[in-house]
């Protein structure tokens, strides 16, 4: 399969990044500067990335936004419009299709923002379950997505931004528009931080801004490397690893991302009995103690007894050790702060129960 | 950034590089494409002094924020210096593959300077790496 490129393809090889594959798209892993640089400069001053591989799908018509809510899983009516939130996709079994944004901007518009592997998936459910007069446009490739990440976030948008007042100062998940840009005050790093919707073909100048303005900060352009290391810092899912068809929101800790009172949503009566019987299974964040680096898919032992299997896992930069979400098995009862081992590659690597996130949030 | 590739050097296919040392010792790290291709390096693991090898065989392991990758034995020998630095700072790998980031070095069993000419030179090194 040939892989789709995104409106900032000749920037990125001009600044020497490392291509990769990531959801059918040819997208950035990191630049020349290194994965751990780009993500010491989100920690420390600001980070820029191209995420354009995110899905974009337009969900349109009278009660648009009440057939989201009757789909996905959190409660739409909890925000208003001009508010974004984090909510999922689900099966009727429980498990995820799908985590994503949705941006509400009425009643008869919601904008939702999927995983790129998942996009095609998530809009074949939505048309097939879509009543008449409500349309769902995949505009994947019409929008560029851009994240602005990092405590000096907020300087760069003042500057770059200053002819709309008040963008840096947008609530948490708040949204507005800059022109034809829209400016969301969220993210995937744990940082106070902004993500961009721009027309595919303004993307280039507005990309080109944002790093000038980034460099005179201390910034610089991040690959999705950084944004897997930060994100897994912060214990923050990755559908595909964390959460998946397999692994409900009940058992991945993502329960405040389900509106329990809603009367539907896909996979309500599953969710709600595991909820009521208990998980057998949880995700918990594991602290490396020892030297290595855990990585998806390795057994979690205790006392040389299998409890459970690491779901993401990475060198932390911040901590300089190995971090790693697993799903433990609930009957193990495991606690936090318990010591545990990872079998990295046959040997073992002791880790500790840590509650995510591994450091500290500053996304408000 | 290009890669370098220094003439004075052997490699292997697994993208080492060996240095003889006037003592016949031969002194081995991971090339500079190798350390490109890794990324930032977070941890090496290295063999004890005195463990011996033969060519081929896995002697350590280099992981970065992204992979592990093994590092084999490009001649049989036996262990007689490993580069300690790298326990506290493993990016000398990124920041330096052919001088302050070598690994160890080998006292080779027998005829390393054999062993060390069957190896890849500069010219054949590039020409393995150019379609990478």
């Amino acid at each position: 399969m040939d892989l789709i490129s995104g409106p900032l393809d000749d920037r990125h090889l001009a600044l020497g990044a490392t291509m990769g594959p990531f959801g059918g798209w040819s997208m950035p892993i990191s630049y020349p500067g290194g994965t751990v640089a780009e993500h010491t400069a989100v920690r420390a001053a600001v980070g820029v990335f191209d995420v354009s591989h995110l899905g974009k799908l337009q969900v349109s018509g009278p009660g648009a936004a009440e057939f989201v809510n009757s789909c996905l899983t959190a409660d739409l009516a909890r925000i208003g419009p001009g508010q974004a939130q984090y909510t999922l996709c689900c099966t009727e079994s429980g498990g995820v299709v799908d985590d994503l944004i949705a941006y509400l901007d009425g009643p008869d518009s919601v904008l939702l923002v999927p995983n790129a592997a998942n996009s095609a998936e998530v809009l074949a459910l939505l048309r097939a379950a879509a009543p008449a007069g409500i349309t769902i446009t995949d505009r994947h490739r019409d929008l560029a997505v851009l994240a602005v990440q990092g405590p000096r976030s907020a300087e760069l948008f003042a500057t770059m931004f200053a002819g709309f007042g008040g963008i840096a100062d947008l609530d948490y998940m708040a949204f507005t528009e800059a022109g034809s840009v829209r400016v969301c005050r969220t993210g995937y790093t744990g940082e106070h931080g902004y993500e961009l919707l721009v027309p595919w073909e303004q993307a280039a100048g507005i990309w080109d801004g944002l790093l000038a303005g980034a460099a005179s900060l201390g910034g610089v352009p991040c690959g999705l490397g950084a944004r897997d290391t930060l994100r897994t810092e912060m214990g923050y899912p990755l559908h595909g690893q964390d959460l998946s068809p397999d692994i409900t929101p009940v058992q991945a800790g993502s329960s405040w991302a389900v509106g329990w009172s809603k009367p539907a949503f896909w996979g309500r009566a599953a969710l709600l009995a595991e909820k009521e019987a208990g998980p057998t299974r949880r995700l918990r964040g594991l602290r490396a103690t020892g030297r290595g680096v855990p990585r998806a898919g390795m057994t979690v032992l205790r006392d040389g007894e299998a409890v459970g299997v690491t779901t993401s896992g990475t060198f932390s930069p911040s901590l300089k050790t190995g971090v790693a979400l697993a799903l433990i098995d609930t009957d193990a009862q495991v606690r936090v702060d318990d010591v545990l081992s990872v079998d990295v590659r046959g040997r073992g690597l002791e880790v500790v129960v840590a509650k995510p996130p591994f450091v500290p949030s500053h996304v408000r | 950034m290009t890669e370098q590739t220094p003439e004075d050097l052997r490699y292997t296919e697994a993208h080492e590089w060996v240095r003889t040392l006037e003592s016949g010792r031969v002194r081995v790290g991971i090339t500079d494409h190798a350390q490109s291709q890794l990324g930032d390096v977070v941890f090496v693991e290295l063999p004890d002094v005195g463990a011996e090898f033969a060519a081929g065989d896995a002697l350590g392991e280099v992981e970065s924020t992204k992979s592990v990758s093994d590092i084999y034995a490009p001649v049989g020998g036996t262990v007689v210096e490993v580069n300690t630095a790298l326990e506290g700072t493993p990016e000398l790998i990124n920041s330096s593959a052919y001088g302050e980031g070598w690994l160890l070095e080998l006292e080779p069993t027998e005829d390393g300077a054999a062993a060390v000419a069957a190896l890849l030179d500069a010219a054949g090194y590039r020409e393995l790496t150019a379609g990478a």
